[in-house]
């Protein structure tokens, strides 16, 4: 324990590893627990986001919300080989930021009307732009989006109604409710175990927890995920605008044979770089 | 009826769930494609999770989505992924499909989705070849080639290690809060659903003590890790050098890459003459 209050890099990863190995396997569970399904309303245990927003409250915002991510990824997804590339990077970002956020916002960890809504609006926000991500996803993948009939409006509706449907069920069921009851519990019990103090207003920013401070970075962080998210998509639409004049068939065999040599280039410098490391 | 819920309530069990995952990452590395560079199938898995997005013909989908099957099943895959992935598919497109329906659409609907639901099968059994057929270890060790972060290589190692013990510990928990616990009479429906209510919140206490666990747990991982210098030597490429000297690019490596390509060009002839 240091005098400054301050959070050192090796008990940064101690709440990385903590909070990735926990989500992880809570995701492994949720992963395998059936979800009920009335007509098209679905109920489900989305995810046991408590997990890392009671870590976040406890501990440092940014590593609880990357070891979560992390976790996710590799424990649920890799693990079960259900890494879906791309997609992946989305919901990365938005858990991370999602429990950053809701981290950032508790300055206090006893109080837990503070808990609950910083709960509450972390999975708001994780799930929103999630849903707007799976929207844009759809239109770009479908061709023709806009003339399948009722594909535009099921799309819409689905995944709005999925999104509320998270926030209010699993959002206030599985994540307001056991970080209410958690965050409270294991302040001051659970920081000596990792050597730190608990949080209080001294230790939240390092030096006075200004609330303007906060709204900034969590502003910025929003804008962040924001432009990432456009940044993604934009992506998409490039390649996408690419592959359209790529329409007969022959110009797509040699767009494809130039991925090949491509590809083959590729493990050519594999090779000879293996090569260069093995004479150096 | 009752049989078969039992049956498969039997089948996930904790104790199911570790042997499935514990066969799925140290199970086959005697299958062709854990034996492969760890390096070519992430070339390969690049390949084969970016391109079908762009393609829009059925029959050179289908063609691609054979050549993957194929692989999957030489990578000999456990049973509970493939499930997964079955689950995963239709979750993504087959319910829209539905909705679809249900909106005034009509059996034009199909040939979109079935597209869409051919391009998603294909990355994600893609994925699961690359990803489940490899062992963990070589896998991080490939990402890492690539330059990945340090941090994403060892948290691959380090789940995959920490997982069972963790799985068991979780499991003597719940054991023994069903030991102390009164669980409700599951007599009628409002019965069924305080005992649902039940077992998800004794579910969610013992996360409580798990927590403390993993809590001490991960301090001292954290401090033999920095015992053994670690993070000075996720950024020493000396370090990284010598981790990585161990892959090598065979002649199967080769073999594997001229099959996949002769395939996709096969497939675009088939697809040219359709």
């Amino acid at each position: 324990m240091n005098s400054q209050n301050k959070i050192s890099q090796s008990q940064k990863l101690m709440v990385f590893v903590l909070s990735m190995s926990l989500y992880g396997l809570a995701t492994l569970f949720t992963e395998l627990i059936p979800s009920f399904q009335v007509g098209i309303v679905e109920f489900s245990v989305e995810y046991f986001l408590f997990i890392p927003l009671t870590l976040a409250m406890l501990f440092d915002p940014l590593s609880a919300g990357l070891g979560a991510a992390t976790g996710e990824l590799v424990f649920s997804e890799i693990m079960l080989g259900q890494f879906g590339g791309l997609g992946e990077l989305e919901k990365f970002i938005t858990v991370t930021i999602g429990v950053y956020i809701a981290g950032r916002l508790v300055k206090n960890p006893r109080n837990r009307a503070v808990v609950a809504g910083a709960s509450i609006f972390g999975v708001f926000i994780q799930q929103f732009m999630g849903c707007i991500v799976d929207i844009l996803k759809v239109q770009f993948a479908v061709e023709d989006f806009e003339a399948v009939a009722g594909l535009p409006e099921s799309v819409f509706f689905t995944e709005g109604f999925a999104c509320l449907n998270d926030v209010l069920f699993s959002g206030i069921l599985f994540c307001m409710l056991p970080t209410m009851f958690l965050v409270p519990k294991l302040y001051g019990k659970i920081e000596p175990l990792l050597g730190m103090k608990p949080r209080d207003e001294k230790t939240v920013l390092g030096s006075g927890g200004v609330s303007a401070k906060t709204v900034g970075i969590c502003v910025i962080g929003f804008i962040a995920a924001v432009a990432a998210e456009l940044l993604a998509t934009g992506g998409f639409e490039l390649i996408d605008w690419e592959a359209s004049w790529a329409e007969s068939t022959p110009a797509m065999i040699v767009a494809i044979i130039a991925a090949a040599v491509v590809a083959l280039i590729v493990i050519g410098v594999v090779r000879s770089r293996a090569k260069v490391d093995k004479a150096a | 009826m009752r049989k078969l819920s039992e049956n498969i309530l039997d089948k996930i069990s904790i104790d199911f769930l570790r042997n499935q995952v514990l066969k799925n990452a140290y199970g086959n590395d005697d299958t062709v494609i854990a034996k492969l560079d760890p390096r070519i199938l992430l070339v390969w898995y690049l390949f084969f999770g970016l391109v079908p997005w762009f393609l829009n013909d059925v029959v050179l989908l289908l063609g691609i989505f054979i050549f993957v099957a194929l692989t999957t099943r030489a990578a000999r895959i456990a049973p509970l992924v493939l499930f997964l992935f079955c689950i995963g598919v239709f979750s993504q497109t087959g319910y829209l499909f539905i909705v679809a329906l249900f909106f005034g659409g009509n059996t034009e609907t199909i040939v979109p989705l079935l597209i869409m639901t051919l391009k998603v099968a294909v990355v994600s059994l893609a994925s699961i070849t690359v990803f489940s057929g490899l062992d963990p270890d070589r896998l991080a060790n490939g990402m890492l080639w690539f330059g990945c972060p340090g941090q994403l290589s060892f948290s691959i190692s380090f789940a995959y290690r920490i997982l069972p013990v963790l799985m068991e510990e979780f499991q003597n928990i719940l054991l023994s809060y069903r030991l102390r616990g009164n669980p409700p009479s599951k007599n009628g429906l409002a019965g069924k659903i305080r005992y649902l209510a039940y077992q998800i919140r004794m579910i969610i206490q013992a996360f409580y003590p798990l927590m403390l666990n993993t809590a001490k747990r991960s301090r001292t991982t954290v401090e033999a890790l920095e015992l053994r210098g670690y993070r000075h030597s996720i950024q020493n490429p000396e370090v990284k050098k010598m981790k990585l000297a161990m892959l090598k690019v065979t002649r199967a490596d080769l073999i594997f890459v001229c099959i996949s390509i002769v395939w996709v060009c096969a497939s675009f002839g088939a697809s040219a003459a359709l």
